[in-house]
């Protein structure tokens, strides 16, 4: 005992009746889809592209908002991510509210606004620099900071993944227009990762 | 405003009218306290998922919501290491007077530069709406503010150099 300081642990991480042990299982409901795991979501998404190259914009949405692996592991939910991020950037400015308004209409309709939710604000989070733009460190040597300004602005509008930041942004405003607030809350309140 | 702004300012300004939800709720863990959960941490239960908003990789917010709480953490842009010396100060300058300011939290979360802790407590003693006010109105201030402070610098940095100079011409 005179090893450990016993005033430093922490007794409700022990307990296991204490909420720090809460069971998160629990929250999810008993009617989840079976777990998909990485080839499903890739069949599905060649499936989707078949449908966005083909010229259903409406369809290829509709087809994966609904096969969203909301049991599947890890890999599968990245799968399919890129796959939405494909179909939201393959459809133009000018579809984008009537496109929507089919999605979110019909049988499920409110179900797949809330689906497409969670992907807007998980694609948001994963903010990638694929796009190979150097870090601001390496870009301005302490000589030409009189220039700098000029610098700022390339990074700020091109790079960094702003062009499909922007997508999305623009996805998410016209999505609350339609969904509304309770959409974003049942992103925040739903265990169903995506 | 810029093109891009607009949606991104939206967007945060959407999400918070959502996670803004918040009522009192006490402590599982100990009697008779109230502590705001996201921070106490006390139950995966209580904490829901964080909602990320971002514009490109140099400037983003993530809100943490919870049952009685929210987190706001911002990151600003900093396009170069003027800029991010300027935001260190700027933002340290704010979370030194973080008791006058209400909702400020005393230090950031990792990642970003300035965070914002919002309690029922806040909510119920100022109008939701104007607290949100309040946030988007801090995100459009503080770029235009970073970025006046780099002109006025480098216009100074260019007077202190001139008549450094001066007596070697």
């Amino acid at each position: 005992m005179s090893q450990i300081n016993y005033r430093t642990i922490n007794i409700d991480a022990l307990d296991p009746e204490s909420s720090t042990n809460f069971p998160m299982e629990s929250l999810l409901p008993a009617t989840l889809p079976q777990p998909a795991s990485a080839s499903d979501a890739a069949n599905a998404a060649t499936q989707v592209r078949q449908m966005l190259r083909g010229g259903d914009p409406e369809g290829a949405l509709r087809t994966v908002l609904d096969t969203a692996p909301l049991g599947g592991d890890d890999r599968a939910k990245e799968v399919h991510l890129a796959t939405v991020i494909d179909v939201l950037q393959g459809i133009r400015q000018g579809e984008m509210t009537r496109i929507l308004e089919g999605v979110c209409s019909g049988d499920g309709g409110a179900e797949r606004a809330d689906c497409l939710m969670k992907y807007l604000y998980k694609g948001m989070s994963s903010a990638t620099p694929s796009s190979g733009a150097p870090t601001p460190k390496n870009v301005v040597s302490p000589q030409n900071t009189g220039f700098s300004q000029i610098q700022a602005r390339n990074l700020a509008e091109g790079g960094g993944g702003g062009q499909q930041m922007s997508v999305l942004l623009s996805w998410h405003e016209r999505l609350v227009e339609i969904a509304g607030t309770g959409s974003i809350v049942r992103v925040m309140t739903d265990r169903r990762t995506v | 405003m810029s093109q891009s702004l607009r949606p991104y300012l939206q967007a945060v300004r959407s999400s918070l009218t959502a996670a803004l939800t918040i009522s009192n709720f006490a402590s599982q863990t100990s009697e008779r306290h109230n502590c705001p959960e996201i921070e106490a941490n006390s139950s995966p239960e209580i904490l829901l998922n964080p909602l990320h908003i971002s514009r490109n990789e140099n400037e983003k917010v993530k809100i943490e919501p919870s049952y009685n709480s929210v987190r706001i953490s911002i990151r600003i842009k900093q396009a170069d290491e003027i800029e991010h010396i300027l935001v260190h100060k700027f933002t340290r300058f704010l979370t030194q007077r973080a008791e006058s300011f209400f909702i400020l939290r005393r230090k950031p979360v990792e990642g970003y530069d300035i965070s914002f802790l919002i309690t029922n407590f806040h909510t119920e003693k100022m109008l939701t709406h104007k607290l949100i006010d309040f946030v988007i109105e801090f995100m459009e201030e503080v770029d235009k503010e970073i970025s006046e402070m780099k002109l006025f610098l480098n216009a100074r940095a260019r007077f202190v150099a001139e008549s450094f100079l001066t007596p070697f011409d």
